[in-house]
């Protein structure tokens, strides 16, 4: 399995565990996850969000089998197309995420545009968290919104060169970005960690309407216990073959990953 | 490179095997084997009002639900689409409670939900639901806060009549803007403070904000139980109550988040017999408490 949205690092309103790179492999172990895509979640609220990008690069150093960082990069800091360029190309990730409410932008902003052209041209996959936390459990010092899946879908059909992986989000079957036919490029995916797999079924829904190759497996470790994404393509009604694009097929081909090519 | 594919577990062996899954992670050890299976009770579920044109379908699919995972008996209310509930809309509410533990005997167990603001109709509802319906306990909402005197009356009859209040909770300043008489952790210690002979089950930690203010604020009131229900999964959650709480005020629910509810518990680090506890020892021995001197 490959869970396309873990996390290194702290978090500035709670503690994690198991957020150093031996800790989640660890954790990872004990579900039997292989491989995970990480990114810092210190960035999320350190102003200069390349020094978590630094540790996250040094962190996962001799674990690049089984970590795969991205960077996370805010276009309206100084110096983000310098870091983007050594996040890549020194630190070989292979994507980013971006933060739009934390780190406060649009996505139909130019600069945020400008982002992700330049990622595209580098052919980095673009991770977009809809949220990091619950907001009813937000801290007093700030109230950061969901990132509108309307205002995301502008930005697949504004930029469609790029790629993007869409996590922790929900409420897509509502949302053009998860029906058929919408019109929109098909060139996005979108995790499972809170969609549902029961009574509502939203993973069914979004297999049905866009198919299963959009669909990838990710737990919001070490933020989220991971066995709640676990138990959900457990209980999917879908085949095998569909479950294993799930598990690692659909990001493996994402990402470049050697096994695609298998 | 090979990719492990794991086995997939059979139907209603999720929480069944818990602990067999998940490790300690400060030493990984495997968890030993649970001996005997747990009656999974979920202590926090909903049918649907049926106002809402799609509820014969929703409820079922909680059915078929708890099924797949492997829960018992779900202890369900149903509420107003709206609150505050009048009087009218709390009875048939309960009315609707009643057909849907007719229609699944055994499967289904009802708590009576009322607007404690309507006093005697309210007092009337829950004796005449406890004691001709069958129902198991009290469902409280956002009308009052749970120190208000209004609410003292139903305490004091859920303390006659020996069934628990499951009380709807949460310590947040978005859910405060929205629900002005919401009551958290704090009020609801304060509440068992009054009355310790009370047996009060605080709602959804993983639905009412911040969490470890819940679990820190619960601390020092030994008869309020905790419910792990909610759509959040922080990682942490179970362990934090159980280490603050002890395990033995901790009962197991979902709130119709299902895959949530039943993942959290199958991820948490926790003792064989603290799991069980939590997946139904506790609840029932809070349910055999009715009736009983």
């Amino acid at each position: 399995m490959i869970d396309v949205n873990a996390y290194l690092g702290h978090f500035a309103f709670r503690q994690l565990r198991h957020n150093t790179a031996a800790g989640l492999l660890r954790l990872m172990d004990s579900r039997r996850i292989e491989r995970a895509v990480v990114s810092s979640a210190s960035a999320i609220t350190y102003r200069n969000s390349q020094s978590g990008n630094e540790e996250v690069a040094e962190e996962v150093k001799g674990r690049r089998d089984r970590l795969i960082p991205l960077a996370v990069i805010n276009p309206f800091y100084a110096g983000w197309r310098d870091d983007l360029k050594i996040c890549h190309e020194e630190f070989g990730m292979k994507g980013l995420r971006m933060y739009p409410r934390w780190h406060n932008y649009r996505l139909a902003d130019p600069a945020c545009l400008d982002l992700v052209s330049e990622a595209a041209e580098r052919g980095m996959v673009i991770s977009i968290p809809v949220r990091v936390e619950d907001r009813r459990q937000r801290s007093w010092l700030l109230d950061v919104p969901d990132v509108p899946l309307e205002e995301i879908a502008d930005l697949v059909r504004a930029r469609p060169r790029a790629q993007y992986i869409l996590v922790n989000g929900t409420g897509f079957v509502n949302s053009p970005l998860g029906r058929e036919n919408s019109g929109l490029p098909s060139n996005y995916a979108i995790e499972i960690s809170r969609l549902s797999a029961v009574m509502a079924n939203e993973i069914g829904q979004l297999v049905a309407n866009l198919g299963s190759g959009r669909i990838v497996f990710g737990t919001g470790m070490p933020f989220n216990y991971p066995d709640p994404a676990l138990v959900k393509l457990e209980v999917l009604e879908a085949g095998e073959d569909v479950k294993e694009q799930i598990r690692w097929r659909n990001v493996a081909r994402l990402l470049g990953l050697p096994s695609a090519a298998k | 490179m090979r990719w492990h594919t794991p086995k997939l577990m059979p139907r209603r062996a999720f929480l069944e095997t818990v602990g067999l899954a998940a490790t300690t992670c400060s030493g990984l050890a495997r968890a030993p084997a649970a001996q005997q299976r747990t009656k999974v009770i979920d202590c926090h579920a909903h049918l649907q009002h049926h106002s809402r044109r799609s509820w014969q379908e929703d409820d079922r699919k909680l059915i078929e639900a708890a099924d797949k995972l492997g829960i018992d008996q779900l202890c369900c209310s149903i509420l107003t689409p709206r609150q505050p509930a009048t009087a009218e809309g709390f009875r048939e509410c309960n009315q609707w409670m009643a057909e849907g533990m007719q229609r699944f005997p055994g499967r289904v167990l009802g708590y009576c939900y009322v607007n404690p603001g309507y006093g005697r109709e309210a007092l009337d509802e829950v004796r005449r639901s406890v004691e001709e319906r069958g129902f198991i306990g009290v469902k409280l909402y956002n009308e009052y806060r749970a120190t208000e005197p209004v609410v003292w009356p139903i305490v004091e009859l859920t303390i006659e009549l020996r069934v628990p209040i499951l009380h709807h909770a949460g310590h947040s300043l978005s859910l405060g803007e929205e629900q002005p008489r919401i009551s958290d952790g704090g009020h609801l210690a304060e509440l068992a403070r009054r009355y310790p002979e009370a047996v009060l089950i605080c709602g959804h930690i993983g639905g009412g904000g911040d969490w470890e203010w819940t679990i820190k604020a619960l601390r020092n009131a030994p008869t309020v139980y905790l419910d792990t229900s909610g759509s959040v999964i922080d990682e942490g959650i179970i362990e934090m109550a159980a280490r603050v709480l002890g395990a033995d005020r901790l009962v197991f629910g979902c709130d119709n988040s299902m895959t949530g509810g039943v993942g959290k518990l199958r991820a948490a680090s926790l003792s064989a017999a603290d799991r069980q506890g939590i997946l139904g020892g506790n609840m029932r021995r809070i349910l055999g408490r009715r009736g009983t001197k």
